[in-house]
């Protein structure tokens, strides 16, 4: 699984504690990963993603469909799952503001008979607002 | 005076551009089952 990881684009490194389940992501300095592809590359070397948390820092926005969103680079945005923490980001929609968050991108379904589904669109439930600059 | 605006308009385009630059993902982790 490391090494399929590691041959993943916009990867640096990867580190994998098999104690604690947890596997560890560094991507290149332009930052320009696919946290779906990541998943994906996980269920195909045949381990089960429990839960997935990403680092970011982007601007504000609001999709096409007016939903708030993280823009990370200019082609890839990650909506929000709504919660106080994305409410408070509101205002900044639009505005030239870098924030940094720290969010759930993945949490495998807790119904056992629902099969997660690595290509559904992945929605960014925010735990912390890092920084804002 | 017109390289005065010239560098002006410089560090003012670069004010806009690099905080856009910087934009990006810092970190993943993920927790996974069946690994062995």
């Amino acid at each position: 699984m490391k090494q399929h990881l590691g041959r993943q684009s916009g990867v640096q490194s990867v580190e994998v504690s098999l104690i604690d389940g947890k596997v560890n992501v560094t991507p290149k300095e332009d930052g320009r990963i696919d946290p779906g592809q990541l998943l994906k590359a996980v269920y195909d070397s045949g381990v089960s993603v429990a839960e997935m948390e990403v680092t970011a820092r982007g601007k504000i926005i609001k999709d096409s469909s007016g939903n708030l969103a993280l823009q990370t680079d200019p082609n890839r945005s990650f909506v929000f799952a709504p919660n106080e923490a994305s409410k408070g980001l509101e205002p900044l929609a639009g505005s030239p503001t870098i924030v940094t968050v720290r969010g759930q991108l993945y949490k495998k379904p807790t119904e056992k008979k629902q099969k997660p589904d690595a290509s559904a669109p992945l929605k960014l439930l925010i735990l912390e607002v890092q920084k804002k600059e | 005076m017109n390289r005065k605006k010239l560098a002006l308009l410089i560090l003012l385009g670069a004010m806009v551009v690099a905080p856009a630059a910087q934009a990006q993902i810092k970190h993943i982790e993920m927790r996974v089952e069946g690994m062995t």
